[in-house]
């Protein structure tokens, strides 16, 4: 269980660009390198925070357990820090260059603090359109109970 | 309140305008801190003179997942004191959001459908700019349910 440790991530997304998958090298179907990370209450008030969330639900213990969710959870976005979080330097996802076209995400168990969550992500399907070169990625994140918490997929267009 | 009971008590038409957001370079900052996103995009100038293949932006652009994480909060900021549950969100970007620009989401609830076993909400989403121009649009759905999935 690695707990995510949000001030030692590698910002430059520069670093390790040449390891890294460009389209002609994506295989639909193979799985992306993940690793498990475990999201503290803390983790989730700063992501919240950062995205500009300001309900109760994700900070407010006592709020949150007069809701139907009966406890503090996680913006159902944070799919968004997972996809990061749980990837490698070495992931096409950082490539720079990389543009989002539009995304599709289901929920459904909240994630909650001190949950750990798997990430499973492929490439779908890849093709050109309109000269350009696009991805489809497919996502499905776990917790420690085995339980789908959400699934999503996205398009992104990939630096040529 | 039973999700049935809270289910009669939204309505076909009803519209969710979301808070206005303004796009700086610390919402930028604030957003990559925490969603782990440092695409040069957001952040070099000089690299954004760059062509993309056919695309070239003026500056830096937004995270396209900040509008997302805005119409979650939108729809989020509606549901949860009403007892809906948020279940999906589809979005397609269809312009780019430049530093100054000031976009809003509106979110209009298209409309209710039982299920067998479930009480659903279907949403349309726009995001428009500070010309009212439509950068961003989408669905959503949301759930009436009694107990939540997961909950221990």
């Amino acid at each position: 269980m690695t707990i995510l440790d949000l001030d030692n991530f590698e910002t430059d997304f520069w670093k390790d660009v040449d390891k890294r998958a460009t389209w002609d090298q994506i295989i639909p179907g193979e799985l992306r390198d993940t690793t498990p990370v475990t999201l503290t209450q803390e983790v989730i008030a700063r992501y919240a925070k950062g995205v500009g969330e300001d309900n109760p639900l994700y900070f407010d213990e006592e709020y949150a357990k007069s809701t139907i969710y009966g406890g503090i959870i996680a913006p159902p976005s944070i799919h968004i820090l997972l996809m990061f979080a749980c990837t490698t330097t070495e992931d096409w996802m950082r490539s720079p260059g990389t543009i989002n076209a539009g995304q599709n995400w289901s929920y459904h168990v909240p994630i909650r603090p001190g949950d750990t969550i798997t990430m499973r992500g492929t490439a779908l399907d890849r093709f050109i359109r309109k000269d350009r070169l696009f991805a489809v990625h497919e996502n499905t994140f776990t917790n420690q109970h085995g339980e789908v918490v959400c699934t999503g997929r996205g398009q992104t267009i990939r630096p040529a | 309140m039973t999700a049935e009971e809270q289910f009669n008590q939204v309505n076909e038409g009803d519209v969710i305008t979301g808070r206005p957001f303004t796009v700086t370079r610390d919402t930028i900052q604030a957003f990559a801190d925490a969603s782990l996103d440092y695409n040069p995009l957001h952040f070099d100038d000089n690299y954004m003179k760059n062509k993309f293949g056919k695309t070239s932006f003026d500056g830096v652009i937004m995270h396209g997942m900040q509008n997302f994480a805005l119409i979650t909060r939108t729809l989020t900021d509606w549901l949860i004191p009403r007892g809906g549950f948020h279940r999906r969100l589809e979005t397609r970007w269809l312009k780019p959001v430049q530093l100054g620009h000031t976009i809003t989401p509106v979110v209009t609830l298209q409309s209710k459908k039982k299920t067998d076993k479930g009480y659903w909400l279907l949403f349309d989403v726009e995001v428009n700019n500070q010309d009212g121009m439509l950068v961003a649009m989408g669905n959503a759905m949301a759930e009436f349910i009694d107990v939540i999935p997961g909950k221990r």
